[in-house]
This record gives structure tokens, C-alpha cells and sequence, in this order.
């Protein structure tokens, strides 16, 4: 429990106002005794210095819709919220690129960016919720990711307040930088655990004049079949921005089609567009079917996709327990994985939503059901995952259940590096402790 | 190739290190070899290895390695030495480690879109060995006919077409890396991308090797782009051309390169080996390629054209045939070489601007070249910012050199006050160490040699590089403790 | 040698020295100048890509020799070492964005060398004996290749191949000796007493021809086949008996001064002439460069210059002049070997493909790397011939399999393809160029004449 001193001291740097307790608690923890709400990097920097020499430990939090994402404590000292850290920094829209406050929220930046005809080229969940710093933190991409990259390839400078209160800056406002260690891939995916991010500057890209969603759906559930198509797919010379295969049960819920489905988003200018649907229609194999969707009811498909998995914003557990777990094998190794995890449906009594990435090899389960069966099945699909070649990150789960089932997996051989950077940077392991492998 | 038997040395780190790779013909220990090991691409700073080794394998590396680190011997690793920023020089009389010999392209998976090498393999044999089949290789620096990829992983090479397709970073999946005290770690293995942890992939890329020696890459390949077409446009004033330059990505083309090149720069291709008759009284030229499905680039094209002449374009053309485009793409890739035909030396910077500041960057390193006297060209990577000021001049001038170098430093000193970087592809190695303040806090410098600590502790690999010298930072004061305790 | 025959060579020092280049005509600092050390010409280097060793890369010799001349390094053994293993191919000439002549800085750097430390023991011997002895003079070397046909009709070389007597010779003379063209009369010598062999039809010009030392032995019927191919489109062609041996094995040896020898006898021999048709792309290559040996005399260096621009590849002048298609069919599937001296040394390449695609039949495969150097690069493989054997081993395994035959420009490689073929099982067949355009016209009068 904070001190009253050390509770003084924070309100020399933050209104009164800036500062609550925290009564309420989170059934997916990562909260704080005490809720900060910094307005400047000035302000951050003093709560993270304060607590940093005086042996408090803090939990950072955006817009929480990744609170059951990792951590193993139910309460630090402080919790930081950048929810009122926010606001656009800078945009010059004929360099492509924006500096924006880390608590600014993903869509509010993405309408921001609509009336240049530009965007941001990240498709993560929750976009209404989700803040760029919490997505940036986490490393989180969708299924455009195929076309467009992750975040470690849209971001090209950070400025991030370390534990003792230094602001580092790395990378720059440039799309090209080769000048000292890329430490912003440090930070990228990092979850919190080596600094508080404060700003990001990203490179933009313009929305495509033409958009399109293409769903190829295999009703006889044939996978030999859908890899083969999904190796003639890449072999083509079609550039989809997605070639995301959806569970029968995802697909139900997204586009009403009760099989296996390829979502494949075309986004170029019309003709490209126009001659990539021709394209797929004529390769599509004689078991397949194809319903291609105009850029308003991509939309709405994307809008449900973005929105299916499991919200750590949630105050109270919804009945079914959820899960979600991150996969990544090798690209169609993805087709496998999502195949056998069917099977965990029947077999521990729980309903699975997934979908994989045939062209970037992430994919993600998410499992609702009785508490045990999903933790069963969750250790479960680990062993699917390793199975494969790969690994699997447990996105989100009560706090309870993290206890139980492993969110990281093992340590990989070279753990002794990240510990050595995490002593480095934090010491005194004053942010978001234990959230990260191997109790980083 | 000597058939030598015996090592004519007495000491007996050669010896040793000789036992290690297997005998005469895998170490280079006397002068007149060694010689040819003292600078790289970057041929201001000398300095003599103490050997040269070849190791045919990781496990031959890391060996080296150990032995290096246990016997306090500094040590770096060298792939074709072609960087432009004095990386591979081996200031500490290093024992140089050829990564040359490790040169098999051990598997293609085209199926997953990715592909492994060893680090001494040549970028442009990867895209060679997988063409007839539609793939490639994307990153493509100039140097990219020779040059290996274990090297483009140490300096995060860029090329013409990063502006669509990324840099090397965005390319590399998975490593094999010896660490500097030999042992061997496997980093995004598969080439599964986001590897539970912090990202070393990301960090190992780009750190000029001094956080450990690549001994295995696993790269994305491409599949080519089905359609392809370049314009070419010129200019009679600058901020036409970087107007034009503007509003073509603000239209929503994402061009695969973009390239300009100024009324000087226009001379001396012009004058070299690959001339394609710009006309001589232009202030810009620009270069504008697109690529993708073959059905779409009419469209972009049309837009292209039509929105040079909005910006007064004196003449703006699609190439004809394939013969003329790449005609139009030799006399640009061979740039910084045909400064040779206007100058007897040159020094070539590599900053990065944010586009728009291109008309003020340009005036000011025009006032630049007028005080000091010596002609500055300019090429630029203009769709990504990336500015290459050629600085003109004759070695034999006494104290031209000089005067040339710190031209080149003010150059970069101006781009890193418009918000840009002081190297966009080159890296910082020897030759930008001091640049370094330009962008960076001591504090921000010590960020990043903390990380180094982590990787490289006894900085007994590549030291001296990427970073200042110890000034008044905190890296002083930790020598300081350092000498103190021993 | 004695130090004291050393000491009489170094003196007196030449004034024209230059740091530690000592010797007269050293080499030309204009030619590093140009070097920015920027690496583009390792990939083009056979050394470099047999060792990966930078001292033995194009960009590492330059480095080198100028660091001789920075008095960085001495002329001694291990400087001679990389330079000699040059097989001064010329790719890396082809491959510099600057133009930097390293073919050249290397002669020079070997001129120096060999005044430095003479040959001697088994090398000199056999460096001399080819160089001073046999190459210079047409009659030994007509000698030699008379005792060869002798040897090779008289049965006597199956018999030394079945007793395995051949087994004592070393090994890489072993497989020079299995390739043996089988020797005819020389073309010099048959046509000693003719002063001008006409053109058939009408005369449009005159040239003279370089019949080569080797060439005119070991493989006179090219000699024939050109002089035929010249003669069929409108050359008269002359033979001057003055000349002699090129000299370039000289000085790619770094014995300048014999070649400075040969030159000015060649130029002599050549001076009534406007062209002076060459099939040998060493040979030619040498000869439009002769000035580079008169540096220092600039009388001679105007001369030579002259001299050079009347030199001419006979497929360039053949493309250049033009040329009657043939007509007979010849139905071959072939594979064309780009000579150093001829693809790098002299630029030319499509030329002789456009030749070889001007007959009925030919189909031609592409070679990967086909401007890559062979390994034989004159006299090379005898005296480097581990080396010379690893050039031609990565040369062989770019051969496509599907071909009846190698086409080239140039004898050396024709000996060394040829060495190739029989070391690794092939089955190819080596021809020159204007033999495969010889045979076509041929056939195609074989068949006329079988029709009239």
C-alpha cells in the first residue's frame, strides 16, 4: 500500500485531480492501488521517477482492452493510465507520417486520418478501445498484416520515459534510419516493461482508392484442398492484403457461411481490384465457394472481426469463461493448427472461434467454456502449437486462470539476453512486473 | 591459394586460431595480406588486422569467438567489405573474421515465402537463384551484385526499392547468432514471426555487428510484382520537382521507387558511362517507378503524368520498352561512380529529411557548397527522404580533404535540424560516430551502449564503432571506474 | 642467383621509380586513382571466388600494388603472390563503375616483380623455355608441332597412353597432353611462298592476318577456316612472314621487355597494312594495347597506338564489314564461352553470337556465367595449375548438358575447354567460331556442287 508521503510527494508533480484511489478491482488484474492520469511526458516521467526511487512498482494502462494479457499481480502500487494522455502531436500529411500521444485511441486517429485519405496500416481488435500505445506495446496486428506489415514495420520513432524518469527517443520522424541500434523494436512488443511509451511517430499510407473482400468458403471442410489453394494463391501473381482462413464457427459469426472460409481483402485501385476478383473466380477449385463483397459490406465484416475476441475491458466475467491464444507457426502450418484445435471442441466440452494467417503464420484461438475445460484446453492448444514447430502466447484470461495455465510458454534458450536488457533498463523491476516472459 | 604447409609465425593466437579453422589456407597473418583487410568500402580510416580468418562453419565461429573473448583478443566479423561507413575496419587490430566462405544458400521454402542462408551468400545470387521461378529477394542496395547478406543483417541495408518493400529489417525472419562469448543462439527460429520476448531480431539487424555474428539468416522472398513502369520527368526548378514528388504519394500511389537527382548530379551521369541525354540546363530529374498487378499501373501511370504537369513539368514521359527503362535505371544506379567523370574524388553522405523540407535542405547545402567552395551533387531516394550529397573534390589539394569532410558533416548537420537522421542505409560505423550528437543526448547514446553491455560486455567485439567517443557522456566515467577497479 | 647478381640488376635504380618500385616503367598511378575501394569487382573475380581471400580480389591487388608504391609494402615473395595469381581475365575491368584498367596495373606490377626476383629453379626453367625459347620463334615451335604430329600419327601416343609411360608426366600435363588437337601443317609455313591469297569474287579490301604461335601449330585448321571466311567474303588476304608471337604471355609473365621485343617487330611486320585480322582473342587484345608497353617512349607509344586501332577480332570485322549467311542447315545444338579476352578485353560479345545465330540450325543454349574465365588465361594453367583447375571445375559445372558443342574465340580456352570436357565425362566438342561458319559455307558449296 502507497504511503501518505509518497502520496504528497506525487501531488507536487499531478493535480489533485490527476490522482484517485482505486477501489474497484479487475477480474484480470494488472491494476493499481492508486489510478495516475498524466496529461504530460513531464508528468509520467515524475510518477515513474518517484515510484522508481522509492521501491513502488506500477502497471501501465491504455485503453485496457489487454488486461487479461499477461502479468501475474492483481494490484501494483500505482496504476498509470494514458488515458488523458492524448492528442496528435504532428502530421504533415505530404511527408506521410504522425506523431500521436501514446493514450490516443486507435480509431479516433484512423477517422483523424480519413479526411487526408490516409491511414494508418495496422489492423489490430477493439479499435474504438484500443490505444496506438497499448497496441504498439503489445506488437498487435490483424490479418492485413500480410499486406501491410506489423507495427514494427509502421513505426518509425517512439519516445519512451524509463523508469528513472529519462526520456529516450529512438528512431526518428524519418522512414529510413539506420543511425544507432533500432531501439524501437526494443520497445515494440515489449509489453511495458522496460519504459512507459509516450509517443509514436508512424508512417502512414494512403487508403486505397478500391477495396474489396473476397471470401472463398469450403463446405466440405477438405484441407488438403484449402492449402492447395492457398499455395496457388501466393504463387499468383494476385496481391492479396489478407488470406486469412476462418474457422466454420468464426465464419458463422462473421459472414454467415457455415465452412471454412478465405478472407481475402483486395485493396488497390479499381481495374487491380477488379481484375484480382476475376483472378480468384477463375482459379476457385470445383468444392469452393466464392461470394465477393463491395467495399461497404467488407466493412462490416471487418468491423465484427475486429470485434470478436474477448475485451479485457470488461468490468465483470462474462458467464462462459474466455480465452484467447496467440499462434505462430510457419505460414501454412497455420491450416493445421487451426484443423486440430477443432477437435478440442468435443473434447473438453468448449467453443472455439480461430483464424490463421496463411501468408504471415499467426494465427489466433479463442476458446469459451467451463473455467477448467477452457484452461485444459488452452494447455492444449500450447501442445498443438509446439506440435507444429511454433509457440503460443495466451492473449487474454482472467487473472485466476493465468495463474494456472502459462501465458508465456517456455523461456527460449537466449532468455539470459532479455533478462540482461530488462535489468538493464529497469532495475528495479518497477513497471508492469512479472507481465512478460519469464517473469520479465 | 598457397600450398604452404606450415604457419611461418610464432605467436601463438595464430597458431591457435590456425588450428581452429583447419590450417594455412583458412588464416592470413602476414603484411602483405593483411593489407588488403585494412579498410572497407569507407577508405579514410586504415588500420591492419592482426589475422584474418575463414571459418567454414558456425561451429568454427564460435570457437573463434571463444577463443577471442577468452584470450582478450578484440575481434569482428566481415562480409564483402563493401560497406560505406567503415564498419569491417579493424581500428583495434582485430582478428577479422571472413564470414566469405560461408556462402551456401541452405534452403528455399517458397511454398512459406522464406528462405535461409549462410551470411557470406550475395544478396543478388539469392534473387538469381529463385527468379526463374517468379520470386525475389527485395531489399537491393547498389552494392547488391556483391555484397553479402550477412553484411546487409549488420548494417540494415536499404536500395532503390525500400520505399514500397521496406529495408532489410523488414525482411529478415530468423538468425543464428554467435555471441560474443561463443555461444550460439537461435533467434525467430523457423522464421515464425513475433517470437515470444523482446525483439532481438529487430535489434541485431542494423547494429553494425556489435552485438554478435550472424551465422545463419532466414529471409522473406517475395513473389515479383506482375506489371511494371517507370516515368521520367523533368524539372526546370527544384520545388517543382519535390512538389511533384509530394503530391504523387499524397495521391495514393505508393510508388516502388521515386527517385531525383539535381542539375549536378545530372552532369556527372551524364558525363560517365551510362548517359541516357538528360537535357543539361534541368534543375531536377525525376525517376517514378510503380509496380503491381499489370491491370492497375495504366491507371497510376495516367495519374502520375497528370499530376508532373500540374507541377510545370518541362517534359514527363512513360518509358517505351523495357531496353529504356532500364537504360534510365543503369544511368541512376550508377550514380555515385560517375562522379568520377566530374571529380577526381568524392565523399558520398547519406542523411534523411522529412520530403517536404527538400526545396529548404537543398538551398541550404547549396550555401554549404558555395562557402566551402566545392560543388555538391545531390541523388535522393526522394520517396523516403533519403538524400545522398555527393561533396566534390581533389585529394590532391592539399587540405581539400578536409575542407570535403566537413562539408559533409554540415550537411548532415542540417538535415538532422530539419527532424531528419544522419544516415538513412550507409550506417553510422567510424565515419558518423561523431554525427552521432546530432540526433542523440548522451543520454539516448547511453541507452543504446547499455544494450550493447547486455550483448557484448567486455566490448571486445567491433568496438570503436557507431558510437562517439567517450566525451564528457557517462561512458567516461564508467571507464574511468573500469580503470580504477583494475 | 646470387645477392650479387641481384644487386647488379637493381642497379642502377631508375629514376623513374616510383615509392617501392624501383625498376623503370612502373606501375601507372593514374590507373588507382580511380579505385574507390567500393567492392563491385569481387563477385567478378575467379580468384576471389575460389578463396574468398581479399588479396586475391581485383580491389585487393589494386590496394596492394598502390601500397607498394605508398612504400607500405616491399616487392618481395608474398607480394608476388597475389599477383601472379591473377589470370588477368579482365572481368573485374567489365564490372568497375570506374573503369579501373587492373589488367594492367597487374602487368605492370609483374614487369616489376620479375626485375626484381628472377625466375629460377623449375618454374624459371619452364617460364623461360615456353616464353624466350619456344613462343618467339615460329620454327621451334613448327618443330615442336611436327615432332607432335609425329607422335600423334605415328601411334606412338597410344602407345605412351596404353603403357601408362604417360603416368610419369604430372599430372596437369597428363590432361594437357589428352587434348592434343591433332596437328596439321601450319598456315604460315604452307602459305610461305604466297604472297596474297585472293579473295573469291570480287575484291572489296585487303587485310593482313595474324597467324599466332600456337595457333598456327596446334590449330591450323582455324587459321585455314578463317583465311577461307575471309576470302569467301571479298578479303584478300596477305600473311606477313616478319611477323611473330603477340608477346602477351610475356607480358602477363611481366617479361615487358621481351614483349616491348615482339611488339615493335609485329608493328614492323604490320605496317603496310590497314587491318590486321586476329583470331585469337588473347592475341588481339594484346595488340590493341601494345602502347601500354611504350610509356616511356612517346615516339613508340604514337606508333603503337596507330598500330592498334588497324587491330581487329575477325567477328568484329566479319559483323562489322558484313558477311554472306550461309545456307547449308548445320543443325546443331550449341553453347557460345565468352573469352576474357575478347567478352572483357575487348567488349565484344554479341558479335560472334550473331555470327553463330546466322547459320541455318544452330540452336543456341544459353550458358550461365558464360563471360566467366576458364582457367587457362595463356600459360596459366601450367604454371598455377590448382588454381587454373578450380576456375575450370565452377567453369564446367555451368556447361549446359544438353549441347554438341562449345563455341569460342580464343585458343587457350580451347585447349582448357577442351581439358574440361575430358576431365569431367563431357561430351562437347570445341570450335572456334569461324570454323562453325567455315563449315556452313561448306556444306553449303558441298551441296551445291552434289546438286550441279
Amino acid at each position: 500500500m502507497i504511503a501518505a508521503e509518497s502520496l504528497n510527494e506525487l501531488k507536487t508533480n499531478l493535480r489533485e485531480d490527476q490522482i484517485s484511489k482505486n477501489e474497484d478491482s479487475s477480474p484480470f488484474g494488472n491494476s493499481g492501488d492508486m489510478v495516475v492520469f498524466p496529461e504530460t511526458e513531464e508528468e509520467i516521467a515524475a510518477v515513474l521517477k518517484h515510484a522508481d526511487s522509492n521501491g513502488l512498482t506500477i502497471n501501465i494502462i491504455g485503453g485496457g482492452t489487454k488486461r487479461g494479457f499477461g502479468g501475474l499481480i492483481e494490484k501494483t502500487d500505482i496504476l498509470l493510465s494514458l488515458e488523458k494522455y492524448t492528442g496528435i502531436v504532428e502530421h504533415t500529411p505530404g511527408d506521410m507520417t504522425l506523431t500521436v500521444k501514446a493514450g490516443t485511441r486507435f480509431k479516433d486517429l484512423q477517422d483523424y486520418l480519413a479526411q487526408h485519405n490516409q491511414k494508418i496500416s495496422l489492423d489490430p481488435y477493439w479499435q474504438e478501445n484500443a490505444t496506438i500505445g497499448g497496441i504498439i506495446a503489445v506488437n498487435e496486428s490483424g490479418p492485413k498484416r500480410l499486406g501491410y506489415g506489423s507495427a514494427r514495420d509502421a513505426v518509425i520513432g517512439l519516445r519512451t520515459v524509463y523508469p528513472d524518469g529519462k526520456v529516450i527517443r529512438s528512431g526518428g520522424r524519418v522512414v529510413k534510419n539506420v543511425a544507432g541500434y533500432d531501439m524501437n523494436k526494443l520497445f515494440i512488443g515489449a509489453m511495458g516493461t522496460l519504459g512507459v511509451i509516450s509517443e509514436i511517430t508512424l508512417k502512414l499510407r494512403p487508403i486505397p482508392k478500391c477495396e474489396s473482400l473476397v471470401l472463398v468458403s469450403f463446405p466440405k471442410g477438405n484441407l488438403e484442398g484449402i492449402k492447395a489453394f492457398a499455395v496457388k494463391v501466393l504463387d499468383s501473381m494476385i496481391e492479396p492484403v489478407s488470406l486469412e482462413l476462418l474457422n466454420p464457427a468464426l465464419s458463422v459469426k462473421l459472414a454467415g457461411i457455415n465452412a471454412y472460409t478465405i478472407a481475402m481483402s483486395f485493396e488497390d485501385v479499381e481495374s487491380s481490384v477488379r481484375y484480382q476478383e476475376e483472378f480468384v473466380s477463375n482459379m476457385l477449385p470445383d468444392d469452393a465457394k466464392l461470394l465477393i463483397s463491395p467495399k461497404e459490406k467488407a466493412d462490416l465484416f471487418w468491423h465484427r472481426f475486429y470485434r470478436h475476441i474477448p475485451n479485457g475491458l470488461d468490468g465483470e466475467l462474462p458467464i462462459q469463461t474466455e480465452a484467447s491464444i496467440k499462434i505462430g507457426t510457419v505460414n501454412l502450418e497455420a491450416v493445421n493448427v487451426l484443423n486440430e484445435t477443432e477437435l478440442l471442441q468435443d473434447q473438453f466440452n468448449v467453443e472455439i472461434e480461430s483464424h490463421g494467417g496463411l501468408g504471415h503464420g499467426l494465427s489466433q484461438v479463442t476458446i469459451r467454456g467451463a473455467e477448467s475445460d477452457v484452461a485444459n484446453a488452452a494447455a492444449q492448444v500450447r501442445q498443438i502449437a509446439e506440435k507444429a514447430g511454433g509457440y503460443a502466447i495466451v492473449k487474454h484470461l482472467p487473472l485466476k486462470l493465468r495463474k494456472k495455465v502459462e501465458v508465456w510458454g517456455n523461456k527460449p534458450s537466449y532468455f539470459f539476453l532479455l533478462q540482461g536488457i530488462k535489468t538493464k533498463v529497469d532495475p528495479n523491476k518497477t513497471l508492469n512486473p512479472n507481465r512478460f516472459i519469464g517473469g520479465i | 591459394m598457397r600450398t604452404k604447409d606450415r604457419i611461418k609465425s610464432q605467436d601463438k593466437h595464430i597458431l591457435n586460431l590456425a588450428e581452429i579453422v583447419g590450417g594455412t589456407r583458412s588464416i592470413l597473418y602476414q603484411k602483405e595480406d593483411l593489407v588488403a583487410y585494412d579498410c572497407d568500402g569507407f577508405t579514410i580510416h586504415k588500420h591492419l588486422p592482426k589475422a584474418v580468418v575463414f571459418p567454414k562453419n558456425t561451429q568454427e565461429v564460435a570457437e573463434i569467438v571463444k577463443y577471442c573473448s577468452e584470450n582478450n583478443l578484440p575481434f569482428l566479423a566481415r562480409g564483402a567489405g563493401t560497406g560505406l561507413s567503415g564498419g569491417a575496419i579493424p581500428l583495434n587490430g582485430e582478428i577479422i573474421i571472413s564470414m566469405v566462405r560461408m556462402k551456401k544458400l541452405i534452403s528455399v521454402d517458397l511454398e512459406n515465402r522464406r528462405a535461409v542462408v549462410e551470411p557470406g551468400f550475395v544478396n543478388l545470387k539469392l534473387t538469381n537463384s529463385i527468379s526463374d521461378k517468379g520470386y525475389y529477394y527485395a531489399p537491393d542496395p547498389s552494392s547488391q551484385y556483391c555484397c553479402t547478406i550477412g553484411g546487409n543483417v549488420a548494417e540494415n541495408a536499404g536500395g532503390a526499392h525500400c520505399l514500397k518493400y521496406g529495408v532489410t529489417t523488414n525482411h529478415i525472419l530468423g538468425l543464428e547468432v554467435v555471441m560474443p562469448n561463443g555461444e550460439i543462439v537461435e533467434i525467430g527460429k523457423d522464421g515464425i514471426p513475433d517470437a515470444p520476448g523482446y525483439d532481438l531480431l529487430g535489434l541485431i539487424t542494423g547494429s553494425e555487428g556489435t552485438l554478435g555474428i550472424v551465422t545463419k539468416i532466414t529471409v522473406r522472398v517475395l513473389k515479383n510484382p506482375e506489371g511494371k513502369q517507370t516515368v521520367l520527368a523533368y524539372f526546370d526548378r527544384v520545388e517543382d520537382g519535390s512538389q511533384a514528388v509530394s503530391d504523387i504519394i499524397s495521391a495514393g500511389i505508393v510508388p516502388a521507387a521515386l527517385e531525383m537527382m539535381d542539375k549536378t548530379a545530372i552532369e556527372g551521369v551524364e558525363a560517365a558511362a551510362f548517359p541516357v541525354g538528360h537535357p543539361k540546363d534541368i534543375e531536377a530529374v525525376l525517376l517514378i517507378e510503380v509496380d503491381g498487378i499489370a491491370a492497375g499501373i495504366e491507371e497510376q501511370i495516367d495519374q502520375i503524368l497528370e499530376v508532373c504537369r500540374k507541377r510545370n513539368v518541362r517534359e514527363v514521359r512513360a518509358a517505351g520498352s523495357e531496353e529504356e527503362r532500364a537504360r534510365w535505371w543503369a544511368n541512376r544506379k550508377t550514380g555515385f561512380g560517375a562522379m568520377g567523370a566530374i571529380s577526381p574524388d568524392y565523399l558520398v553522405q547519406d542523411g534523411v529529411i522529412p520530403r517536404s523540407k527538400l526545396p529548404d535542405v537543398l538551398s541550404r547545402i547549396n550555401q554549404i557548397s558555395s562557402e566551402s567552395g566545392l560543388r555538391i551533387a545531390n541523388i535522393f531516394h526522394a520517396g523516403d527522404g533519403n538524400l545522398h550529397p555527393l561533396v566534390l573534390f581533389d585529394a590532391r589539394i592539399p587540405g581539400e580533404s578536409e575542407k570535403a569532410l566537413e562539408a559533409g558533416s554540415q550537411c548532415l548537420k542540417v538535415c538532422a535540424d530539419v527532424g531528419g537522421t544522419i544516415t538513412g542505409e550507409h550506417g553510422v560505423g567510424i565515419e558518423k560516430r561523431e554525427e552521432m550528437r546530432f540526433v542523440f543526448t548522451e543520454e539516448e547514446i547511453a541507452a543504446q551502449t547499455d544494450i550493447r553491455e547486455v550483448f557484448n560486455p567486455h566490448n571486445l567485439l567491433n568496438a570503436g564503432k557507431l558510437f562517439p567517443s567517450p566525451g564528457r557522456c557517462a561512458e567516461v566515467k564508467k571507464e574511468m571506474k573500469a580503470q580504477a577497479i583494475s | 642467383m646470387s645477392v650479387r647478381e641481384l644487386d647488379l640488376k637493381q642497379e642502377p635504380p631508375c629514376t623513374s621509380g616510383l615509392g617501392n618500385y624501383l625498376w623503370s616503367d612502373p606501375p601507372d598511378e593514374k590507373k588507382w586513382a580511380d579505385c574507390v575501394h567500393c567492392g563491385m569487382c569481387l563477385e567478378s573475380c575467379p580468384t576471389y571466388e575460389q578463396t574468398g581471400q581479399e588479396q586475391h580480389s581485383p580491389r585487393g591487388r589494386v590496394h596492394l600494388i598502390k601500397s607498394v608504391a605508398e612504400g607500405k609494402l616491399q616487392v618481395n615473395e608474398q607480394f608476388m603472390d597475389p599477383v601472379f595469381q591473377c589470370l588477368d581475365c579482365r572481368a573485374c575491368t567489365t564490372a568497375c563503375p570506374a573503369d579501373v584498367d587492373v589488367g594492367g596495373l597487374i602487368e605492370e606490377a609483374r614487369g616489376q616483380i620479375r626485375q626484381a626476383m628472377p625466375l629460377t629453379g623449375v618454374k624459371g626453367a619452364i617460364s623461360k623455355f615456353f616464353l624466350h625459347d619456344l613462343f618467339p620463334h615460329q620454327n621451334r615451335l613448327n618443330t615442336l608441332g611436327g615432332l607432335l604430329k609425329f607422335y600423334q600419327k605415328s601411334g606412338m601416343q597410344k602407345a605412351v597412353r596404353k603403357t601408362k609411360l604417360i603416368n610419369i608426366m604430372p599430372k596437369h600435363l597428363v590432361d594437357m597432353e589428352s587434348i592434343m588437337p591433332e596437328v596439321k601443317e601450319p598456315v604460315k609455313k604452307k602459305y610461305q611462298d604466297v604472297k596474297v591469297i585472293k579473295a573469291k569474287g570480287e575484291t572489296k579490301q585487303e587485310v593482313a592476318m595474324l597467324t599466332g604461335c600456337v595457333m598456327d601449330v596446334m590449330f591450323s585448321d582455324i587459321n585455314e577456316s578463317t583465311i577461307n571466311v575471309l576470302t569467301r567474303n571479298g578479303n584478300d588476304v596477305v600473311i606477313p612472314q616478319s611477323q611473330t608471337c603477340c608477346g602477351a604471355l610475356h607480358v602477363h609473365a611481366g617479361d615487358r621487355d621481351m614483349g616491348r621485343k615482339l611488339a615493335k617487330q609485329n608493328m614492323e611486320a604490320f605496317k603496310d597494312f590497314d587491318k590486321v585480322i586476329v583470331n585469337a582473342a588473347g592475341c588481339g587484345c594484346m595488340m590493341k594495347e601494345y602502347a601500354e608497353l611504350f610509356k616511356e617512349d612517346p615516339e613508340l607509344h604514337a606508333k603503337a597506338e596507330e598500330f592498334s586501332e588497324k587491330v581487329e577480332d575477325i567477328s568484329k570485322f566479319l559483323h562489322d564489314t558484313g558477311y554472306e549467311k550461309p545456307k547449308a542447315e548445320m543443325n546443331t545444338r550449341i553453347t557460345y564461352h565468352d573469352a576474357c579476352h575478347l567478352a572483357h578485353g575487348q567488349g565484344i560479345r554479341q558479335q560472334p553470337r550473331d555470327i553463330l545465330l546466322d547459320i541455318p540450325g544452330v540452336d543456341m543454349v544459353h550458358m550461365p556465367n558464360s563471360d566467366r574465365c576458364c582457367g587457362s588465361a595463356g600459360i596459366y594453367n601450367i604454371t598455377n595449375p590448382e588454381m587454373a583447375n578450380a576456375v575450370l571445375e565452377s567453369k564446367m559445372e555451368n556447361v549446359p548438358d544438353d549441347v554438341e558443342m562449345i563455341s569460342m574465340g580464343n585458343p587457350g580456352c580451347m585447349l582448357q575447354m577442351a581439358m574440361g570436357v575430358q576431365k569431367y565425362g563431357r561430351n562437347q566438342k570445341i570450335v572456334h567460331t569461324v570454323q562453325l561458319l567455315d563449315w556452313a559455307y561448306q556444306k553449303e558449296d558441298g551441296v551445291k556442287e552434289g546438286k550441279e
